[in-house]
């Protein structure tokens, strides 16, 4: 047997990401939908990668493509706005 | 024919008219290429995410149509001779539409009492969420 680190492993839990696009099929990804895509934009409104999301490929593809639209129609920010201060 | 929808915003500050004429020109257009029109929906005043062409307010108009490529064309060439347009997006839905029974789904819609119609203020709702409640949280 190897022998082993001195340090305890330090435990942590890997919660499983899952695609939820792929879960719930009632969610659909649609440029309009402003609200849905809001979720996966950071607060400085740039989109979640796929690591930190948990998407699948071709959900991430769609989703990015729909957040690009909405960005043009002005529904989401390219930059948000400073809050009021 | 293929099946689009077509978003397109218009300039928030104009008066009620000035909207109202430009929905006509621009519906009319895709009549006289050869497109049907079914569904013409108006989500109204939204707060736009940004400022373009000095406004934060604009119209927003979605268009669902039947047409060719040269719908499209002619659609799109007018949206940016408009200047009442600030923006606009066509997307295509599906390659090939059945025209008679998109008109019927989209009849059993509006049949299907207030409920389609329901559909537009929630923009307006979602608008005023918007400016009170922070980000949602991403949460199942």
């Amino acid at each position: 047997m190897p022998a082993m680190p001195r340090r305890k492993r330090k435990q942590f839990f890997v919660r499983r990401k899952v695609c939820r696009f792929c879960v719930d099929s009632k969610l659909i990804i649609d440029y309009k939908d402003a609200a849905t895509l809001k979720q996966f934009i950071t607060e400085r409104g740039k989109i979640i990668p796929r690591r930190i999301s948990g998407n699948c490929a071709r959900h991430q593809r769609s989703l990015t493509r729909a957040i690009k639209q909405a960005r043009l129609l002005a529904l989401m920010p390219y930059v948000p706005s400073p809050p009021p201060a | 024919m293929r099946h689009y929808e077509s978003v397109w915003v218009v300039h928030g500050d104009l008066p009620d008219e000035e909207v109202k004429s430009a929905i006509d020109k621009f519906s009319k257009i895709i009549t006289s290429q050869g497109g049907v029109l079914f569904k013409l929906e108006e989500w109204g005043r939204r707060k736009l995410a940004y400022k373009i062409d000095g406004t934060l307010r604009g119209y927003y108009i979605l268009m669902d149509f039947a047409g060719t490529p040269t719908t499209v064309r002619e659609l799109e060439r007018n949206y940016r001779i408009d200047d009442r347009v600030i923006r606009y997006l066509t997307v295509k839905k599906a390659d090939k539409v059945d025209v008679a029974a998109r008109q019927a789904e989209i009849a059993a819609q509006a049949q299907a009492a207030p409920a389609p119609e329901a559909e537009a203020p929630p923009a307006a709702a979602e608008e005023a969420a918007e400016a009170g409640e922070a980000p949602t949280a991403e949460e199942e």
